[in-house]
């Protein structure tokens, strides 16, 4: 932080001839020391540490949104903003409380593993800490809204991520599991940006004028991804290799070139239904809960 | 949609390429400026506040020019800020001088430099009787211009100075028959029969300009188209050339089209609002 400060010094001094009734350059450096006391007092300084942290591990496409949105945050929590200054979870409607949940769970990219664990099992605690009216621990009811929310907000239609919510939901009263909920919540990130790439690889299928794709094209795209996810089902690397192999340009190419030489009359296979079955695929690799 | 590029960069250089600490930095001065009415809780709104502001563009209001040019951001936050406020001036049609315009500029950024408004308004009257009058799409684009691409216009500059005295500021051998190295310095008749510089050379040295320098260039690609459709060309030809493509103009991103430039219906809506 002492860098920060020295910059601010420098760019201080360098605004000063703009900012009202502040002295000039004859800034003595007792203000500039009581400047940094009130920084420290305030914990400005640990509070910008903590957020640059938190920039560096989520690596978000748009830090300064990101950063708004991180303060946002945190304000919500003061009592000036009528919170009552406790752990977070108390006092807190279940709005709210799946809001900061979402927040936490959204900090950092699935991929990057020890990070997005750390921010589910900080989601779990939020959504579980006792209230007036609420018992300890995580409801079913909360997790599945919880996953429908996520999938509304991650743009992904309702009848592609139905299945998948049948598969993972608990009911009602039951009690979820941290174990069940971090996979749960992995699940659904993983298919939400699965989906973003099916409907990406259907815009490169579709015919621009029309809007939709040749069937037996996508329907080739489909056997050949279905195909490649069934040679991964071992975990072993060259299982990996198989499947990348499958979905190179080369046999993927040749699959949809034989589809086109192929091509008889047939309806065209609409966005919806080319991610619905997309989804399908991955969805039935997904273990069903209970 | 997630780019994985970013996730694998080292730590300093993801933060510089959006300027995070810049704007950290600028934040905790505006924190010290405004001290006394903040509270310690209200600190943490402080904060939103000032990134929500940054992501929107209206950080540069009537902030100091050494801060306005920091980042492209910043820049381009700034050029959409002159536009939005300023376009009913377009819109009735009037014409101002270098002068006046300035003082527009002087509203929004108090300390903004005469020189910039001055370079900007070489670029409309090509050079030539400084104090014409010029209308504001005319003075808007040649602006963004002059100020988003400030540093590499200089360069341009003494690459454009350097062809004209018959120096290749290339250090590069070009295999080419026309190349500079191989041309004798041209003597002064020659020099004042023909005007300006060849097209072809003068891209070539723009191209490792571009590849040489971090600082922004407009898309050498699009460079390059403007240079593709003349033989020669004046430095002050080449720059209106580059205010009028549309090209760069939409890969800026600050302003919209010259036809859509009086269009801002966000802006009447709130003025709607303000006055009803």
């Amino acid at each position: 932080m002492a860098a920060v400060e020295k910059r601010r010094l420098a760019v201080a001094q360098a605004a000063n001839f703009t900012s009202s009734g502040r002295p000039g350059v004859s800034r003595a450096a007792a203000t500039a020391e009581s400047e940094e006391d009130f920084l420290r007092q305030v914990g400005v300084t640990e509070m910008l540490r903590a957020a640059l942290l938190k920039v560096l591990e989520a690596r978000p496409e748009e830090p300064i949104a990101f950063l708004a949105h991180y303060f946002e945050n945190m304000g919500l929590r003061s009592p000036a903003n009528g919170g009552a200054g406790e752990p977070p979870g108390q006092l807190l409607l279940q709005q709210q409380r799946l809001g900061r949940a979402l927040w936490h769970l959204r900090l950092a990219h699935h991929s990057q593993r020890t990070a997005f664990n750390n921010n589910v099992g900080v989601a779990y605690e939020c959504l579980s800490a006792s209230g007036r009216k609420k018992k300890p621990g995580l409801d079913g009811r909360t997790y599945s809204e919880l996953l429908k929310r996520i999938c509304r907000d991650g743009e992904a239609p309702e009848e592609v991520v139905a299945p998948l919510l049948r598969k993972i939901q608990c009911r009602d009263h039951e009690a979820v599991p941290l174990a069940v909920f971090r996979a749960g919540m992995l699940t659904c990130f993983v298919l939400l940006e699965f989906v973003a790439r099916a409907g990406a690889l259907y815009r490169l299928l579709e015919d621009p004028g029309l809007a939709v794709a040749d069937r037996h094209v996508g329907q080739a795209v489909l056997d050949t991804l279905e195909g490649a996810l069934q040679a991964s089902d071992d975990t072993a690397p060259a299982r990996y290799l198989e499947a990348g192999s499958r979905l190179g340009p080369d046999s993927l190419a040749l699959a949809m070139d034989r589809a086109l030489v192929a091509r008889r009359p047939s309806a065209p296979m609409t966005r919806e239904e080319f991610l619905e079955k997309a989804a399908a695929l991955f969805i039935a690799k997904v273990k069903p809960v209970g | 949609m997630l780019s994985p590029e970013r996730l694998a960069l080292p730590d300093y250089e993801y933060l510089a390429q959006r300027h995070v600490l810049t704007y950290m930095e600028d934040a905790v001065c505006q924190l010290l400026e405004n001290k006394e009415d903040i509270s310690q809780y209200g600190i943490a709104r402080f904060f939103t506040e000032y990134f929500n502001s940054v992501c929107q563009g209206t950080h540069i209001l009537f902030r100091e020019f050494s801060f306005i040019q920091a980042t492209p951001h910043n820049r381009a936050s700034f050029l959409r800020a002159f536009w939005r406020c300023f376009r009913t001036v377009g819109k009735n049609g009037d014409l101002l001088t270098m002068r006046e315009y300035h003082c527009l500029l002087q509203l929004l950024c108090p300390d903004f430099p005469l020189e910039l408004t001055q370079k900007a308004a070489r670029i409309v009257l090509m050079d030539d009787a400084m104090d014409c009058l010029m209308s504001f799409s005319d003075f808007l684009f040649a602006f963004q211009i002059q100020f988003y691409y400030s540093e590499f216009l200089e360069s341009v500059a003494a690459i454009y100075q350097d062809l004209l005295s018959g120096k290749n500021p290339n250090t590069v051998i070009v295999p080419t028959s026309s190349s500079g190295q191989h041309r004798p310095r041209p003597t002064l008749g020659e020099a004042s029969m023909l005007e300006g510089v060849e097209a072809s050379l003068f891209c070539q040295c723009l191209e490792n300009l571009c590849d040489r320098h971090k600082y922004s260039c407009p898309p050498p690609a699009l460079v390059k188209e403007v240079l593709s459709n003349v033989q020669r060309l004046t430095f002050y030809g080449f720059l209106v050339a580059l205010s009028k493509h549309h090209g760069i103009n939409q890969a800026l991103g600050a302003l919209p089209d010259k036809g859509d430039l009086m269009h801002d219906p966000a802006l009447d809506e709130e003025l709607e609002r303000l006055t009803h």
